[in-house]
């Protein structure tokens, strides 16, 4: 039997129930939405700058290289009205409409710059009035960012800041009665479903603010039951915020490409990363391009697909004009514009992942994680985009070189290169294999190889701290060296060329790297006083007390070497590597400054005589093929190093601006047959010689007297002896025997010279 | 008599200088003469509002201007020097000594120069306490004179 009362009962529960739990979802809903929406702020990736360009006249730089980065940092050649982010240029000027920028000292307005060159330097920098600048900050490049999951990256802007064009055309096409409805459109959802009926395809029908719901708390999947969440979180968000609110955040949330791995979101970026220019700037046509964009990032693609994109733009601007958002005459000016899109060599999360990883761990030393991947934090770093890029292509070019020349099969050599300045420590350029672009195992930073002769230089470097020893031409001996110690083999070193040398003078046996003369010479002052050198130079790494440590069975990271080499570099001050000058947050406030820091850890006079003597590494020594690249008056300072069996090839050097290692090898330590003359150095020269290095010319300290020697006997000399060199000893230090070869007229001539002052004295009685 | 004997001997002086043989060991090439160098407009310019941000009391600015000149001068001992200052200021005594140091690698002949380094570095070793070092940094500033 139907029991009716019974039936209605149950239908009543039911209804209750039912009613009972959509309270209850929407509640939860509601709490999510206000919530999320409210507490949501969006995650920005930290951004990192390179150095800023700044010119003054006298600098030495070509116009192409300030073009080039112009280029790279989104500038568009030939004038533009209105906004800045241009450049214009013939042989000797260059004009720049240099953007507004804020530096960690404040904003720097948009400003026309003049520049004037002459023989590859700058003669002029001028405002537009022809007034002279002390001083010109460029923008400085944006390479790359440390972003939130999925490589989300975005500039946020204000719905202000919107043109007016750009939101009426996404009006028009997404979403006509945006300002009339409650968070769904059911004329929307009828057009929808007309045209899906029509077989013209499925169309959207979702209002901004269903899409909007969908990109920020759904998952793209697409089931009944999400397009019912997903209706009812709109009529929601529609309840508690207004039209601008969600639309500003609509616009700062939208996906709008892909950049290798980084995911252009917002349009804040877009007309930054499509037209080189902040999003009010965009005109028409351009905004245009971006509201098409939004059916599908990919699919109408400017770069990749630039037809298809002109037809959608095009399509979208026709409707902006059908809704009455623009005249006819605005209508056919922007479809008659080009697409204006402005391309660059794809980026990714950084162009540069190697220097980015130096970056991102000296950050990490301050900063937590999560802040870095969302507080929209600005970091100002050192690289130098030009030294980079030059340490980047000889690398690859020279890498390749070698390998064409060895049977060995894949993986191929790998090398590393970093370049630092010599007086402030800031890193240039890092460069950690010969895949550049690639993030993955850092040799800059995380390979640890055999250093061989590169720790030369502190054994000299110890004994040369002790003029009353040891001065560049003491005899040190060559012969076969056995060095007994209890509970190890004993361990004797052999000469690269496997002959022994004899007695040489102190500055040949460092010139040429001779290793027995080394040992014996390491073992003399103590293997304890060598190390305590070594740490003194700034190398942290515990080491063994080994006699074998002082050739180099060391294993140490090219960027710990750039360390050791960059102390010698500025003259025995220990000045910690820097790649971060400053942080702001994400609106310009100063949070942190990494200052200059300096420390004296060596006197100068022994520096001076180590640098003298790597001087001579390369202008008669291991490294004397650096002649092909530059020029002797470069002076550079230098040291060849290679390992056992040839699988390290080590080159350390430095200029008077900049210090550069390189290293090459095999990942998986085979031996490369390359020595550190015969494939480091290559790459080092090639990339300094691109650079126009400035020759290295140290003050000479007061301790520092020069005296005529002859290299034959390694005693004082004079005008008679033919191949005489003028060298470089701590005051009191130089030999006062006399070369034989030293004329007797010299000593006579001497001695009246000196008897002839003393008369000269006495007759004028002073 | 005189003339003629003094005429002599400093002909004979003059025969007896030694011309040094052109060695493989150059000096090092001269130096663009580093004080003189301050005439550069860009630093002339940084280095005038570092002085004003100091005077102001904005220690750091004034720190990072004179870095951004440094890295157009690097050898300018003035710059230096006006950054071992500043680091006085800020409380930093160690990078105060050591950077007025630095200054005084690159001060050449310029006594004056040197002098007031180590006046600075007198005043940093003071004010950490080690009165003898600050002593001893007087005596040598005494000395360049």
């Amino acid at each position: 039997m139907f029991d009716r009362a019974k039936f209605w009962r149950y239908a009543r529960y039911t209804i209750l129930t039912v009613a009972l739990l959509a309270a209850g979802f929407t509640l939860y809903l509601d709490i999510r939405v206000r919530s999320e929406f409210e507490g949501r702020r969006f995650a920005l990736p930290a951004r990192i700058y390179a150095r800023p360009l700044e010119l003054h006249a006298g600098l030495r730089i070509a116009q192409i290289d300030v073009v080039r980065e112009l280029q790279e940092a989104g500038y568009g050649q030939g004038p533009r009205e209105g906004d800045p982010g241009w450049f214009a240029n013939d042989n000797d000027w260059l004009e720049v409409a240099v953007r507004p920028f804020v530096f960690w000292d404040g904003l720097q307005p948009a400003k026309r710059v003049r520049v004037a060159f002459e023989g590859g330097a700058v003669k002029a920098v001028q405002d537009a009035e022809g007034r002279d600048l002390p001083l010109a900050r460029l923008e400085p490049l944006a390479i790359g960012g440390i972003y939130p999951a999925n490589n989300e990256d975005r500039v946020l802007v204000r719905l202000s800041e919107v043109p007016k064009h750009l939101v009426q055309a996404l009006v028009a096409n997404e979403d006509r009665n945006f300002y009339a409805h409650h968070g769904f459109d059911l004329r929307g959802i009828a057009r929808a479903a007309l045209s899906f009926l029509r077989l013209k395809g499925l169309q959207g029908g979702s209002t901004l603010t269903q899409q909007l719901v969908k990109n920020f708390f759904l998952t793209p999947e697409r089931t009944l039951s999400r397009k019912i969440t997903e209706l009812f979180m709109a009529v929601l968000l529609e309840i508690h915020y207004d039209k601008d609110e969600i639309l500003e955040t609509y616009l700062n949330e939208i996906y709008l490409g892909q950049d290798r791995d980084r995911a252009i979101h917002g349009v804040g970026l877009a007309s930054l990363y499509y037209f080189g220019k902040t999003v009010e700037h965009l005109t028409l046509a351009e905004s245009a391009l971006l509201v098409g964009m939004v059916k599908g990032p990919t699919f109408y693609d400017p770069f990749r697909n630039p037809e298809r994109a002109l037809e959608r733009r095009n399509l979208v601007l026709r409707e902006t004009k059908d809704r009455g958002f623009a005249t006819m005459e605005e209508y056919s000016k922007a479809r008659a514009a080009s697409l204006g899109v402005n391309q660059k060599a794809a980026m990714g999360t950084s162009p540069h992942p190697a220097f980015l990883d130096l970056v991102h761990r000296q950050l990490r030393r301050d900063y937590d994680e999560a802040d870095l991947r969302s507080e929209g934090l600005r970091v100002f770093t050192t690289l130098d985009p030009r030294v980079q890029s030059a340490a980047e292509r000889v690398l690859e070019r020279k890498l390749a070189q070698f390998d064409r020349g060895k049977i060995f099969g894949d993986p191929g050599l790998e090398g590393a290169v970093v370049v630092t300045d010599t007086q402030s420590g800031e890193v240039q350029a890092l460069v950690g294999g010969r895949d550049v672009r690639y993030r993955g195992f850092n040799r800059a930073l995380d390979a640890a190889r055999p250093v061989g002769s590169l720790l030369k230089p502190a054994i000299y470097l110890t004994a040369l701290a002790d003029p009353a020893h040891y001065t560049l031409v003491t005899p040190v001996d060559d012969g076969p060296f056995v060095w007994k110690s209890r509970g190890a083999p004993d361990w004797e070193p052999t000469n690269y060329d496997k002959t022994f040398h004899g007695a040489v003078p102190l500055r040949t046996a460092l010139a040429h790297s001779y290793n027995a003369a080394t040992a014996r010479l390491g073992t003399d002052i103590g293997v304890e006083r060598v190390l305590a050198t070594i740490k003194r130079l700034g190398i942290e790494r515990e080491m063994q007390p080994y006699a074998s440590t002082l050739l180099g069975a060391v294993d140490l990271s090219p960027l710990e070497v750039a360390q050791l080499y960059q102390t010698i570099a500025s003259g025995g001050f220990r000045t910690p590597l820097r790649a971060i000058r400053e942080v702001t947050t994400q609106d310009g406030r100063p949070l942190k400054r990494y200052a200059l820091a300096v420390e004296q850890a060596f006197p100068p006079e022994p520096m001076y005589l180590i640098t003298a003597a790597m001087q001579g590494v390369v202008r008669e020594g291991t490294a004397q093929s650096l002649k092909n690249w530059l020029p002797p008056e470069t002076a550079v300072a230098g040291k060849t190093g290679t390992t056992t069996e040839q699988r390290d090839a080590w080159f350390a050097g430095f200029t008077g601006d900049r210090l550069g290692i390189v290293w090459i090898g095999y990942d998986d330590n085979r031996a490369a047959r390359l020595s550190g003359a015969g494939a480091a150095l290559p790459v080092w020269g090639e990339m300094m010689a691109a650079l126009a290095p400035e020759p290295l010319a140290l003050p000479k300290p007061d301790g520092i007297e020069n005296v005529l020697i002859d290299p034959e006997s390694g005693l004082r000399a004079d005008f008679a002896c033919s191949g005489a060199v003028e060298l470089p000893f701590a005051q009191g230090s130089a030999p006062v025997a006399r070369a034989p070869c030293a004329s007797a007229v010299g000593v006579v001539v001497e001695q009246v010279k000196q008897q002839a002052k003393n008369w000269v004295q006495r007759l004028f009685g002073r | 008599m005189r003339t003629l004997l003094a005429f002599l001997a400093a002909a004979i002086a003059g025969c007896a200088t030694v011309v040094q043989p052109p060695g493989p060991f150059p000096e090092p090439a001269p130096l663009p003469e580093p004080a003189a160098r301050t005439e550069n407009l860009a630093i002339a310019g940084l280095m005038d509002g570092a002085r004003s941000d100091a005077a102001a009391g904005r220690l750091t600015n004034a720190a990072a201007s004179l870095e951004r000149a440094l890295r157009i001068e690097p050898r300018n001992p003035r710059l230096w020097q006006e950054l071992a200052r500043v680091r006085l200021k800020q409380g930093d005594y160690v990078q105060a000594e050591s950077t007025a140091a630095r200054s005084n690698s690159w001060a050449g002949g310029d006594n004056q120069l040197r002098a007031e380094n180590w006046r600075l570095i007198a005043q940093a070793r003071d004010a950490r306490g080690d009165a003898e070092g600050a002593k001893a940094a007087l005596e040598a500033a005494e000395r360049q004179r």
